[in-house]
């Protein structure tokens, strides 16, 4: 026991000692910082340097995957390092990006350039970031010119008017064209219902049951499966809760539904309509119509159940199952790809799943203040976001992936082949669209100063991109595009506080871990609901909702109403 | 390293102390200061941060401008039922992976010591621990897809010997989860762990073995009465260990394998204090958890030690 003693003794005095030398590096730490700050001011006094295009890296750390990057090796990439000198050493995140945001945020340790989606407050708050209000002002003119008026959009909060990021995930002046998410079913099944109207969840119900009565299994004798869900980690929101969400006509924004009248958050678990459509998820389940893995698969079983054209209907964005898609396409069973479908649970409620949000500013691309030299580094923001740079990210190389016809942007017949058929390859070679995320653009549907379209979502290009079934089923259903089949945002007002998933709550708040907790009450209890027997369906959901007050929902709404409102007087003052 | 005379060296350490002693074995000495910093670096020094636990921690901020709050960390974390049901399944986990990852690579130990044809031994040795190379991604992956309903391995087999009718939905199951992952973790880990209790049987000397074979005991005497005991004080050394280690299992294995199906019974300390404090930006929470995991390793670990010091004379210290 004398020895413990000792031991404790010697431990105390070590940890003491430690104290010390961690004391002293951390005022090193300081020094540092105030150093880097110093030679910042030094370069910005420096007008010199503004058209220097001489080689520089910039590290760029980006939330999300980009698994087709080639170290700006690719062509567009090439193009844009010959204009402004910079090579992009990215890295992207692998796993949870939040997590690894929240590392580089306590590392202090920061990439040059970094976009850090919803995390951006864990940077903010550890003092990471650069504000970028003087630099835009002085050496950004196509910036400012891109957001105008909506400039004051990009500012961080009402205490904390600084500029952080370039807002790059969303384009300037977007109008929809595309609808890649609601409810899809294969196109064989579609045909073979005699394409009937499908508005419900009671419509798309039916052709599924039809479908499989007839067709039980594939050639090979396996198991056709109703719909499947992606429940893996994060997809679960894209793929089992948000519907709820949207087919009762509240879209867009994330875990709540934000009052229109009065801008107050709730939780849209606790809104009407939602039970109905996990009760009809239950039933799906039940009838042997929702394929029993739903809840335990990962994502990439999913993505080979899809992969192999035995998966009737999805309930998904077409970004997420795209992957198996492309396996059917390239393998030709374009009958077993799928087609969009605006499906409410009853015709009370209406799709608004492309109501405007204005422009969404809050993710995008930042300079962090380990930035070695932040004027090229918002000079090559800037440069991303000219009409030159967003021509050659969305459309590739004139002469090479598009031609000028009769002052026509028109892209061959063979790349567009190989766009829709080898789209991977095609990628990686090109680099086309991989600098969508780093730049700031407009959206789509703007035309540039030749009169084109700035990206290729515009009604003629999308119809191009279909495949011959697309046009097949489109043309039975009276439309060209699958937008044509949703309530258009002509419709709806514009949303006063943009989207609710991008309002960011400071990392301590106590809004943030409640609404941790509250996701995980919901993850588990919505699987339970939903293979739950029928007869216990209202049982679990009564216990889920008062598992949910119990935990303190009510709270959260009303600590996020108050961003939401900070948010409206941010945006409209 | 001393070419006195025994009797003489003796003297002179009880007349010129520790100081003596520590300059005639310099040598020896100097071989551990390596090893003496590296433990200071990395078990050390980091301890310094347990002060976050007692502060509200702010990055970027220095030392002295940090809020200090007291136990208001650690009184949110035994107020959180997440916590509490978190700690239960890293007790129960790690103590059926213990009972199973010391049992069944002890007896495949003791059994593959008893082939007789080398070719046959080194190759089943060989086959056997190479799982342990295949990261936990793979195998959940794996395991995830022989026990899935839709054409799983198991399922199947299952089906065609007319043992069940339907398919088991194992990964659906909250109440197998623990199975799932213990009989995971001991075929991945099996055969490694049994390398450490060969070498130690390879050790017992073949004179035993001899003599009681001229006694005339069976193999499963010999088994028994000589390899058993042969090995007993490298398995408590080992068990003393990994109870130490009981609380910090690592969440690969849960992460990955687990879904929100079974949330209630995958969910582990580390995974807790990844989702709740790193993962949040709460450092000073996460502190505190880790702080309490310490705390519970510490006394885990002295608890087996006199345990053992007790009852069968063998110790780590």
């Amino acid at each position: 026991m004398s020895s413990m003693k000792r031991m404790t003794g010697l431990g105390v005095t070590l940890t003491l000692a430690v104290g010390l030398l961690a004391g002293c590096g951390g005022s090193n730490d300081d020094d540092k910082g105030a150093q880097t700050t110093e030679t910042g001011d030094t370069s910005s006094a420096d007008q010199t340097k503004t058209d220097d295009k001489s080689p520089i890296t910039f590290s760029f750390f980006a939330e999300d995957a980009n698994p087709n990057w080639q170290g700006m090796k690719d062509q567009v990439g090439q193009a844009i390092t010959e204009a402004t000198g910079v090579t992009l050493n990215a890295e992207f995140a692998v796993g949870d990006p939040s997590q690894k945001v929240a590392l580089i945020a306590t590392s202090g340790d920061y990439p040059d350039l970094i976009s850090a989606k919803g995390d951006l407050s864990k940077l903010v708050d550890a003092g990471a970031m650069l504000d970028l209000t003087d630099l835009i002002d002085k050496y950004a003119p196509n910036i400012k010119k891109l957001f105008g008026d909506q400039m004051k959009r990009l500012r961080y909060s009402n205490d904390d008017q600084s500029i952080y990021v370039i807002p790059t995930y969303s384009g300037m002046d977007n109008k929809s064209f595309v609808a890649g998410g609601g409810f899809e079913l294969q196109h064989r099944a579609v045909k073979e219902a005699g394409y009937p109207s499908i508005k419900t969840l009671q419509d798309y119900e039916n052709v599924i049951k039809a479908y499989l009565e007839k067709h039980p299994t594939d050639e090979a004798g396996n198991k056709n499966i109703g719909v499947t869900l992606n429940a893996d980690d994060w997809k679960m929101y894209i793929s089992v809760t948000n519907p709820a969400a949207e087919t009762t006509g509240k879209s867009g924004d994330g875990e709540y539904y934000i009052d229109p009248a009065t801008n107050e958050a709730h939780y849209h678990f606790r809104t009407e309509g939602e039970k109905e459509y996990f009760q009809w998820l239950n039933h799906m389940y039940n009838t042997g119509l929702l394929d029993k893995e739903t809840f335990t698969q990962k994502s990439d079983q999913y993505l080979a159940k899809i992969a192999s054209g035995r998966v009737i209907g999805l309930i998904d964005a077409d970004w997420d199952y795209s992957d198996g898609e492309k396996s059917l396409k390239s393998a030709g069973k374009y009958d077993q790809t799928y087609g969009h479908y605006s499906v409410m649970v009853s015709d009370k409620y209406k799709d608004n799943r492309f109501q405007s949000t204005g422009f969404t500013a809050g993710w995008g691309v930042g300079i962090t203040k380990d930035c070695k030299d932040p004027i090229r580094a918002i000079q090559f923001l800037d440069y991303l976001a000219s009409e030159q740079a967003q021509v050659l990210n969305n459309w590739g190389i004139e002469g090479k992936q598009y031609n000028m016809q009769d002052g026509k942007r028109v892209v061959p017949a063979d790349v567009q082949q190989r766009i829709v058929n080898d789209n991977t390859a095609f990628s990686k070679e090109t680099g086309i669209g991989f600098y969508t995320n780093i730049g700031a653009h407009y959206g789509d549907g703007v035309k540039d100063s030749t009169g084109n379209y700035y990206t290729k979502n515009f009604p003629e290009q999308i119809i191009d991109s279909y495949t011959d079934e697309d046009k097949e089923t489109l043309k039975a259903y009276n439309a060209t595009t699958w937008m044509d089949l949703f309530p258009n945002e002509d419709q709806f007002p514009i949303k006063a506080w943009g989207a609710a998933w991008n309002i960011a709550v400071p990392s301590d708040d106590e809004v943030n871990i409640l609404a941790n907790k509250m996701k995980d009450i919901t993850w588990k209890w919505i699987p339970q609901a939903v293979m739950a027997k029928p007869e216990e369906f209202d049982a679990i959901w009564d216990k889920y909702q008062k598992t949910l007050v119990d935990a303190g929902v009510e709270k959260m709404e009303k600590g996020f109403t108050r961003y939401v409102q900070d948010r409206v007087k941010l945006w409209n003052e | 390293m001393s070419d006195l005379p025994l009797q003489n060296s003796q003297r002179s350490i009880a007349r010129r102390g520790f100081w003596q002693r520590m300059l005639q074995q310099r040598y020896l000495y100097f071989m551990a200061i390596p090893f003496a910093i590296w433990v200071f670096l990395f078990s050390y020094l980091p301890l310094w941060g347990w002060t976050m636990a007692f502060q509200k921690f702010r990055v970027g901020q220095s030392f002295f401008d940090q809020k200090w709050v007291g136990f208001d960390n650690f009184r949110m974390l035994f107020q959180d039922d997440q916590f509490i049901n978190a700690m239960r399944n890293t007790l129960a986990m790690s103590l059926m992976g213990l009972i199973a990852g010391f049992t069944v690579p002890i007896i495949f130990a003791v059994l593959l010591n008893e082939v007789r044809i080398s070719f046959l031994k080194r190759f089943v040795q060989t086959v056997s621990y190479l799982p342990h190379f295949v990261s936990w991604v793979v195998v959940a992956g794996i395991i995830t897809k022989m026990l899935s309903t839709d054409n799983g391995v198991v399922n199947q087999l299952l089906m065609n010997l007319h043992l069940i009718n339907e398919p088991i939905a194992f990964m659906a199951k909250e109440n197998l989860f623990w199975y799932v992952v213990t009989s995971a973790d001991v075929w991945k880990e099996t055969g490694w762990n049994a390398i450490i209790y060969l070498a130690a049987i390879s050790g017992i000397g073949p004179e035993l073995y001899e003599a009681a074979r001229v006694d005339g005991a069976s193999r499963l005497k010999q088994m028994w009465h000589i390899t058993l005991p042969g090995i007993r004080s490298t398995i408590i050394i080992l068990l003393i260990m990994s109870i130490g280690h009981l609380i910090s299992i690592g969440f690969e294995k849960q992460f990955l394998l687990g879904n929100n199906l079974v949330k209630d019974k995958s969910e582990v300390l580390d995974l807790y204090a990844l989702k709740y404090g790193l993962g949040m930006g709460r450092y000073s929470f996460g502190t505190a958890i880790n702080i309490f995991n310490s705390v519970v390793s510490l006394i885990l670990l002295f608890v087996a030690n006199g345990i053992f010091k007790r009852v069968t004379k063998e110790s780590i210290m």
